[in-house]
């Protein structure tokens, strides 16, 4: 058991500092409220601070993050503790919250890296980049990424030879192999689930070839192809570093699918994949790009015309389930489908990319954060919204709310919209117990 | 042992074992980065090119050139004449 046990206090706890995370502290904090954010990665901004732009507008993602993490990180009633995580919470009898916050060592003085980076070039070992999903390398002394925030380095210590280079470079001798495991006893006044979401692993479809078939790549990792921040010098097959000139999409993979346990629409993929689409008939003119698909699901403001503007540029949308891929030599791709709208012929079809427009999850292990009281979640292991339509952030434990994709799939603006409603409530529930503390 | 400032690494290296693991890692990518850049002071070369001549398939070649050009050991050229592949050549012999 680590020593250094420190108790905290603040009007409100929320887990987890993605987009929904960020709204929702931003929208406590500007009313007043001292909160703390407790997020598992090196950074906040959770995945959309990885996307390239957004649907329907096609705004630069980055471009609305940074800015709003910075607010986040600078905001003297917000205070972020980063690879971090909140167990064991304790709802009391006057209504406020214990919990154990738990801060892995970063290797890191924070305050006193600027971030220049040499530390990384002197890294010697290079693994698995997580951030680009895996495309390229990183070293084990790394700053996550260049928009991180906080944008300091990090240790990755399961990685580490402990050469010593890092520190050897490093100009303000921040760097502090003797950090050890920091626990707090936080007492809160509320607290706010934005947990967010994991994606569909497509291994589980393994008809798919994900992980075998090189060129069969995941969204998200197409997303990184996108963006500014790519891993590769443009948009290549990870097989030969060919540019691809026939893309294809597979819709639905890992959602509406009972088979691998997710019966439900993710909501997002048919429009992201639409954005894609369009991104790639900009980044490669001379490019076919097909989205197979079960049914567009254009629901939301813009989306049809988005749909329709897809369309217009070109990209083809063919009805069709993908039964099966096989690969060539060449490293290009054999779809096998039923053509739905071509009276259910089977065919078959050749393209030198295949991009899984893959479904989301809920993050598991969430409801066992708390210890005397159940947070009941939905049938699809979402957090459980008690009263949808009165207050869709009021969870089965008064006090708690609920934010974002934790509670079910959504896109970027819902959530934001979902962090408003969760703020709101957790702040008029912060003002019954002052109230209640007041008149005693 | 007491910790120096410049030298916390010490304090942990005498607390932990490297896995084997670890230190292969190590290995396998520093001989990856020789032989590619080794090949590179040759001449310019696309992922294929540069495949059959450090004798490595060509998805793990175009997984360590791609880390060698975000560390900043290589550097994109043109493309080929048939639009297909880029040509890669090390970032001061070019």
């Amino acid at each position: 058991m680590p020593e250094n046990n420190k108790t905290i206090e603040y009007d409100a706890l929320i887990i987890g500092g993605g987009i929904a995370g960020g709204e929702a502290a931003l929208n406590l904090a500007n009313v007043g409220y001292k909160v703390l954010i407790v997020e598992k990665d090196l950074s906040i901004g959770g995945k959309m601070i990885l996307l390239s732009k957004v649907f329907p507008t096609l705004d630069c993602s980055a471009c609305i993050t940074t800015p709003k993490v910075s607010e986040i990180m600078r905001h003297p009633n917000i205070t972020v503790f980063t690879s971090t995580q909140a167990s064991n919470i304790i709802k009391k009898d006057d209504g406020t919250f214990e919990a154990t916050i738990t801060k892995q060592p970063r290797y890191v003085i924070a305050e006193d890296c600027t971030g220049c980076q040499l530390c990384e070039q002197a890294c010697p070992v290079s693994v698995d980049d997580q951030f680009q999903y895996n495309l390229v390398g990183r070293k084990a002394a790394y700053i996550p990424f260049s928009i991180a925030s906080p944008r300091i380095a990090a240790i990755d210590i399961a990685n580490c030879t402990l050469c010593g280079a890092c520190e050897r470079a490093c100009p303000t001798k921040c760097i502090d192999f003797t950090q050890t495991v920091e626990t707090y006893s936080l007492k809160a006044k509320t607290v706010i689930i934005a947990t967010g979401f994991q994606l569909f692993d497509p291994t589980l479809i393994p008809r798919y070839g994900y992980g075998k078939f090189k060129n069969v790549i995941t969204a998200m990792q197409m997303e990184r192809q996108l963006a500014p921040t790519r891993p590769f010098n443009t948009i290549l097959r990870p097989s030969d570093g060919k540019m691809p000139d026939n893309i294809a999409y597979i819709l639905c993979t890992g959602s509406r699918d009972k088979t691998v346990g997710n019966p439900i629409c993710s909501q997002v993929c048919c429009m992201y994949s639409t954005k894609q689409a369009q991104l790639l008939m900009g980044a490669l003119p001379m490019a076919d790009i097909t989205l197979y698909y079960l049914n567009i699901r254009a629901f939301g403001k813009g989306f049809n015309e988005f749909y329709a503007q897809a369309q217009a540029m070109g990209v083809q949308f063919t009805k069709g389930k993908v039964a099966k891929i096989t690969e060539k030599e060449n490293g290009n791709l054999l779809l096998r489908y039923e053509d739905i709208n071509g009276g259910g012929v089977v065919k078959e079809t050749e393209h030198d990319m295949v991009v899984l427009s893959v479904g989301i999850l809920p993050n598991q292990g969430i409801a066992e954060l708390f210890s005397n009281d159940e947070l009941v979640l939905d049938p699809y292991n979402y957090i459980g919204q008690s009263d949808f339509l009165a207050s869709p952030a009021q969870t089965s434990i008064k006090g708690v709310f609920v934010a974002g994709v934790a509670s079910g799939p959504m896109d970027i603006p819902d959530s934001i919209l979902s962090a408003g409603s969760a703020s709101s409530d957790a702040a008029n529930y912060i003002r019954h117990l002052n109230k209640k503390t007041v008149s005693v | 042992m007491e910790a120096k400032k410049g030298e916390t690494y010490k304090v942990l290296k005498e607390k932990m074992t490297i896995s084997q693991e670890i230190k292969d890692n190590l290995k396998t990518f520093t001989q990856i980065k020789k032989s590619i850049l080794n090949a590179l002071k040759e001449r310019r070369m696309t992922v294929p090119e540069l495949s059959k001549a450090i004798d490595m398939s060509t998805d793990r070649t175009m997984y360590y050139l791609m880390t060698l050009l975000k560390y900043g050991f290589v550097v994109v050229d043109e493309i080929d004449d048939m639009d297909e592949y880029f040509y890669y050549k090390l970032k001061n012999n070019g």
